[in-house]
């Protein structure tokens, strides 16, 4: 079984060389790289280049991205991976594993934990940790080919959310499940101000998926597994308090980000 | 040519390291090549100021404080109008020689590497915030004026950062042991760690990697060598399956080296990850923190780099361990450095093609 990875990036040279040389140094042989580039200025071809099978150029987001990587791949499953993540060697081979033992499995979600510098990389680590296993954020990252390419692929209208759209289609025409092998994603240095620059951004996106997954959305931004086990974040005052001020910076972000979202809605159609 | 070369230390000071090792072997082969080469270092207790040592000159004078100061009147009264080339070698602080060298001698600087997120490591905390954010980026943007030649990507992509534009990398040098130990590797799946005991160097990290492991792989066993102040404090909390063999000689070192299946390493930062170069040329396979430095020689060895955390080190070296003992790696040839012959030819272009008179217009021209 061909495992195609497909890897979107836009100038990601800090951490794409560690991504992808965790990708060729799978265990699993029959594997392949596809890096779809959207006009990055930095070190980020050149660095593909080294690692890839394929390097593409597409645009203008990373749903298109993806979709153009699906379209080029070949393998049987396609895994979608960000350029910050690096892989433990075993999740190629596990992935074909689980694919061969469950046929009626469709997708199957690699649980990630998160790593960086400085105390808020620390805090977003408990965060990310307190997420496994839940299913209203983890999103499958694994596909069998004939499902991905059945349920139309990421959604290009979408730049936020994207991953619980695709994820909120899976579930309604396939059995999601998991691998036990990691992936480690690089915060890098979370930075307060871009944190809330990103969500704003993302914001943006909100209410055009609210608008497709009415019934399912509430549960995603409520993010219950953080409150599930208050033993765990009572463990760690610090932690806890330095990751209350970065879920309120997201949240004002996001805020914000609808609100803008309105207002140039509102504009176009008076 | 009159080679002139500034470094904080020279081989005989005590505290000499990595940095030293590589000037006193190119050094020692530019005089073999016919070059006339003189050292300006730190005092060093018990040695002369002025001695001929593998027939270079080592003049010594300052402290670690006061050498940039002391190489700077030593190069006024004695040195102007004396040299060919003037090179200078930067460990954390330069000596700045293209603001001071006036006599239209062109001038090179060599850094090794960056200090950045090791300050702590050496400093108390003010002074390492001091030193990390005000006193690091104002030397390195002052020496970002001279080229600079630089023994790894890592290093060249940090004073980049520092705004430095004439750059060069020239390759890190290593000679394997004369008798590489022929050796079985161990029946018991065996972690080696080799390096100082330091808080910089992480070892606190390799012993609970391991004991995480052991979850998995209950015979695992790990080699602690080498000495430093943290020793005794971990050796009296190590774990089951971890034996600290303190400093131990070179033969003794290189035998547990290349008896283990794999070697790990696991500092905050290096200019090159030499330990790295040495274990992959006695035929043991690394897995390091992906840290500067050790990126570089991991990459150069066909090593592996994982998130530098202990967990992360931990499942890799489950997942990678049977694999490494059902097929031990192989020695690599310099253990992905280069010879020191070709080391110190290689370097000695660099200085040739990159030394510029100090204000006279750079090569590339800089933006705006």
């Amino acid at each position: 079984m061909k495992i195609s990875f497909v890897v979107p990036t836009k100038n990601s040279a800090r951490t794409l060389d560690a991504c992808l040389a965790s990708l060729r140094a799978q265990t699993h042989a029959a594997v392949e790289v596809l890096v779809v580039d959207n006009g990055s200025t930095d070190g980020t071809v050149r660095i593909a280049g080294r690692h890839a099978d394929q390097v593409l150029q597409w645009g203008p987001e990373r749903s298109a991205q993806r979709n153009h990587g699906t379209e080029r791949s070949t393998g049987d499953v396609v895994v979608f991976i960000d350029s910050d993540m690096v892989l433990e060697p075993h999740v190629a081979a596990q992935i074909v594993e689980r694919f061969t033992a469950e046929p009626d499995t469709g997708a199957l979600i690699i649980p990630e934990r998160s790593f960086g510098e400085g105390f808020l990389a620390r805090c977003r680590e408990m965060e990310k940790l307190l997420y496994v296993g839940d299913a209203a954020v983890e999103s499958p990252r694994a596909y069998r080919r004939e499902l991905i390419e059945r349920i139309g692929g990421w959604n290009e209208d979408l730049t936020a959310a994207e991953d619980w759209d695709l994820a909120d289609r899976t579930r309604a025409v396939a059995t999601v499940g998991r691998v036990p092998a990691w992936i480690w994603h690089d915060e890098g240095r979370i930075r307060l101000r871009a944190t809330f620059a990103k969500k704003r951004y993302y914001g943006r996106w909100i209410d055009q998926y609210v608008r497709m997954h009415a019934d399912s959305s509430g549960s995603k931004f409520a993010r219950t597994a953080l409150l599930r086990r208050p033993a765990r974040l009572l463990r760690h005052p610090v932690l806890t308090a330095g990751l209350a001020t970065l879920k309120l910076t997201e949240a004002a972000g996001l805020a914000i980000g609808i609100r803008d979202s309105r207002t140039t809605a509102g504009a176009r159609t008076p | 040519m009159r080679i002139l070369v500034l470094n904080w230390r020279d081989l005989r000071h005590p505290a000499a390291g990595g940095a030293e090792v590589y000037t006193e072997q190119v050094l020692r082969r530019w005089v073999a090549a016919g070059h006339q080469v003189t050292l300006f270092a730190a005092a060093v207790a018990g040695r002369p100021a002025t001695e001929i040592v593998d027939g270079y000159r080592i003049v010594r004078a300052g402290s670690r404080f006061t050498v940039y100061r002391e190489a700077r009147r030593w190069w006024q009264r004695w040195g102007r109008g004396r040299f060919d080339v003037v090179v200078d070698e930067t460990n954390t602080v330069p000596f700045l020689a293209h603001e001071w060298v006036d006599d239209g001698t062109p001038t090179i600087a060599l850094v090794h590497q960056t200090c950045e997120d090791i300050w702590p490591h050496h400093v108390p905390p003010l002074a390492a915030q001091l030193g990390r954010h005000v006193l690091e980026p104002w030397w390195l943007r002052r020496l970002g004026g001279a080229p600079i030649l630089a023994v790894s990507d890592s290093t060249r992509e940090a004073l980049t950062r520092f705004g430095a534009r004439d750059v060069t990398v020239v390759p890190e040098g290593y000679e394997p042991p004369a008798a590489l130990p022929v050796v079985a590797k161990e029946e018991q799946p065996t972690v080696v760690f080799c390096g100082r005991m330091v808080s910089y160097k992480r070892p606190g990290d390799v012993v609970r990697a391991v004991e995480l492991s052991r979850r998995e792989i209950p015979g695992l066993r790990l080699w602690m060598i080498g000495g430093g102040p943290l020793l005794n404090r971990l050796r009296e909390r190590a774990p089951a399956g971890v034996e600290f063999l303190g400093r131990v000689d070179e033969g003794v070192k290189h035998d547990r080296m290349a008896r283990a299946h794999v070697h790990v390493a696991t500092s905050v930062r290096e200019g090159w990850g030499l330990v790295v170069t040495e274990a992959a040329a006695l035929g043991t396979p690394t897995i390091a923190y992906d840290v500067p430095g050790l990126r570089d020689s991991a990459r150069a060895a066909g090593g592996i780099v994982v998130p530098p955390r202990p967990e992360a080190l931990a499942r890799w070296l489950c997942e990678l361990l049977p694999g490494l003992r059902r097929q031990p790696g192989e020695g690599v040839p310099y253990g992905g450095a280069r010879p020191w012959d070709e080391v110190a030819d290689t370097l000695l272009a660099a200085v040739q093609r990159h030394a510029r008179v100090p204000g006279a217009a750079a090569p590339l021209a800089p933006a705006a």
